[in-house]
């Protein structure tokens, strides 16, 4: 099993290089002129000129982007001619807002998802089931922002209960959470619906309850277990958009949060915040990827004889 | 009646699925004494799943439903019960043995916890004690107790149905159904799997019904035999009454269609056309529109299992009018006599 690890992160070495390379290119064509940028408008051709030569910008790609890799290497991705920020450093300091922001959301929807997926499938094709659906449905449909509003006019304006946004101990996070996680709850409910359903239709449930096992017993120790490697996908899957999809949530509750970072940034076009940001970003979802591969093992003896053989 | 294990009574049991109402079950009626197995024979569609999973009341509803009938178990009737009285029947009075053995174990849980499950469920045992009759359990059905740990997926099917054996036999049940326990099995491995039933069975003072459309596995384990045919019994006696004194013309296609490996060559008769669709049965006799003696009467009322006279046992019955004539003879036991 470590061995596995150690060669899951190992492999993750190459994809590194050849996303941040993308990036990087993608930015490069994109961007203007960074000397531009710093020297401002009246700058003479000669100072841009000389700007160029000593930020080695006129140098092959290649080289300019070897140099940046091996800054990444020491954690240095450069700094921002906007604002003057340290890149690296500003993702890491707020990639925490954005794993609060997230897992809060995370586990409020599983919170909801879980049970009532649960619920929906026992009951499946009654009225209870098509309530559970409509509810979400709804989170499918519902634009996230327009939610937040909503949330920020009823629990911040109306009833003062929450801050409607900013980022100020525990209950700022709250309404931003429950807006995002209302929308992941949607589509982990309809996960654990449809894996639930496969799973009741199994022949050892049957066994199960032929052994005297109670409904309870056999819906939560036969059936939950089994039907979790699609529900763990699919959280997996949100955890990576959350990362960097909850930009409207971020905005509306002005968080600030990654997705806001990158949205400021390409509105400032400050392209080495981008493409640091982005490049982090991306390792980050590979960490989560295999972070879920991780917990499929876990729960699944298969799976996890299947990681041992590789080896 | 002190020696009945099991007295099934008019046993009606329907799907009512949206398309169609399947009359699974039509009134079936049996009863088994103690220590006796009693093979339960028919075609794919008979109803013997059905009645088999009647007898736990763990017909799926929605979509079946147990209509009518008593399933009276060591005195108690088992459609009558509460859920948690049945929870308490379930495992520990009865055990089920199901066909697929690559499907009936749960693929997340080790086969010790699964057997030890079956224990802790109907005994004040600690986890430990639990799991040391699991073990215990394993070496009685040929299996290394050091695999207790192991997962279903590293087992082959017949070891597979081993455990599942272990699981059903854990309790020390009264009755044990078995449900084509080895039809999903390579024939080498149903031998054995039937022979290790078979010692068990007579070790623990079981009673069994062993479902099966395969008349040499009744001949080698079954002291009793019910044919059904299309939810009904049409035809039940001891094992030597039904291979001997067949006197119901499906039990006789059922001989028939069966390879005879002494006259190879001579050519199989299948049984012909199909089994009516449950979902609408025939009038009168089910077997009336494939049967070779058929008249018009037969088509007109259903006929009642009636005993069988002369040379079988007082258990012999048949449902069949044809005999309404008392010269009427089956073909095969014209040639026989
Ligand atoms: N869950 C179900 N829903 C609808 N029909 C069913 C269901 N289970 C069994 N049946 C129908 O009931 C009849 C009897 O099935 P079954 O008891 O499984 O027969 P057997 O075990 O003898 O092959 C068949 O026609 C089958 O299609
Ligand atoms: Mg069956």
């Amino acid at each position: 099993m470590i061995k596995y690890i150690v060669k899951r992160l190992l492999q993750l070495i190459p994809v590194i290089i050849v996303t941040s390379f993308l990036i990087y290119w993608a930015m490069n064509l994109t961007s203007g002129d960074p000397a531009l940028l710093i020297a401002g408008d009246k700058a003479t051709p000669e100072m841009l000129e000389q700007i160029r030569e000593e930020m080695g910008l006129n140098d092959p790609f290649l080289v300019r982007y070897g140099r940046y890799m091996l800054g990444m290497i020491q954690g240095d991705m450069g700094e921002s001619y906007i604002t003057g920020k340290d890149v690296f450093q500003t993702f890491m300091e707020t990639l925490p807002n954005t794993l609060m922001l997230g897992g809060a959301a995370v586990l409020i929807a599983v919170i909801i998802a879980l049970p009532l997926g649960i619920y929906t499938a026992i009951h499946q094709s009654t009225w209870k089931d098509n309530v559970g659906m409509v509810f979400a449905l709804f989170g499918t449909a519902m634009p996230n922002f327009w939610l937040g509003l909503m949330l920020i006019l009823l629990f911040s304006l109306k009833l003062g209960w929450f801050p409607s946004g900013g980022k100020a101990g525990f209950s700022s996070v709250v309404l931003p959470a429950v807006t995002v996680g209302y929308g992941l709850a949607a589509l982990i409910m309809r996960t654990t619906r449809s894996s639930m359903l496969d799973v009741i239709r199994q022949d050892y449930m049957t066994t199960a309850r032929a052994k005297g096992c109670s409904e309870r017993q056999v819906i939560f120790r036969h059936g939950l277990k089994n039907a979790l490697i699609p529900i763990i996908t699919a959280i997996g899957m949100q955890i990576s958009m959350i990362m960097t999809g909850s930009v409207l949530a971020e905005t509306v509750f002005s968080w600030p949060g990654i997705g806001r970072l990158v949205n400021d940034s390409i509105a400032r076009r400050d392209n080495e915040m981008v493409t640091g940001a982005i490049i982090m970003c991306s390792i980050c979802m590979c960490l989560i990827n295999l972070v879920v591969d991780l917990v499929y093992a876990f729960f699944d003896p298969r799976i996890k004889a299947q990681y041992a053989k590789k080896g | 009646m002190a020696d009945l294990v099991l007295d099934i009574k008019d046993l009606v049991v329907h799907y009512e699925t949206e398309d169609a109402d399947v009359h699974a079950v039509n009134g079936i009626s049996f009863q088994l004494g103690k220590k006796t197995t009693l093979g339960l024979v028919g075609e794919t569609g008979a109803g013997k799943t059905t009645t088999a999973l009647s007898i736990l009341n763990l017909v799926p509803n929605p979509p079946g439903k147990i209509k009518s009938g008593s399933i009276v178990l060591d005195g108690v009737d088992v459609l009558k019960l509460s859920q948690e009285e049945l929870e308490k029947v379930r495992g520990n009075d009865v055990a089920m043995i199901f066909q697929d053995p690559m499907t009936a174990l749960n693929p997340v849980m080790t086969v010790g916890e699964q057997i030890a499950e079956s224990v802790e469920l109907h005994e004040k045992v600690s986890k430990q004690e639990a799991m040391e009759r699991a073990k215990e359990m394993l070496r009685l059905v040929g299996i290394a107790e050091n695999r207790a740990y192991d997962y279903p997926h590293q087992f082959s099917g017949g070891m597979k149905q081993r455990v599942v054996i272990a699981i059903a036999l854990a309790c020390n049940p009264k009755l044990l159904i078995a449900d084509e326990p080895t039809t999903a099995l390579d024939v080498t491995i149903q031998a054995q799997v039937l022979e290790l039933m078979k010692n068990l069975i007579r070790e623990y003072d079981m009673s069994m019904i062993l479902i099966t459309h395969d008349l040499g596995v009744v001949a080698e384990i079954c002291d009793d035999v019910a044919v059904v045919y299309a939810g009904r019994i049409v035809e039940i006696g001891t094992a030597d009454d039904i291979f001997n004194h067949t006197h119901h013309p499906y039990t006789e296609g059922l001989f028939d269609s069966l390879p005879n490996l002494k006259e190879r060559g001579e050519e199989l008769q299948p049984i012909k056309g199909l089994m009516p669709d449950p979902s609408n049965l025939p009038p009168g006799c089910s077997f009336a529109p494939r049967c070779p003696y058929a008249t018009d009467a037969c088509s007109k009322k259903v006929p009642e299992l009636r005993p069988v006279g002369g040379t079988s046992s007082s258990k012999h019955m048949v449902a069949c009018d044809a005999y309404d004539d008392p010269k009427f003879c089956l073909r095969r036991n014209k040639d026989g006599k």
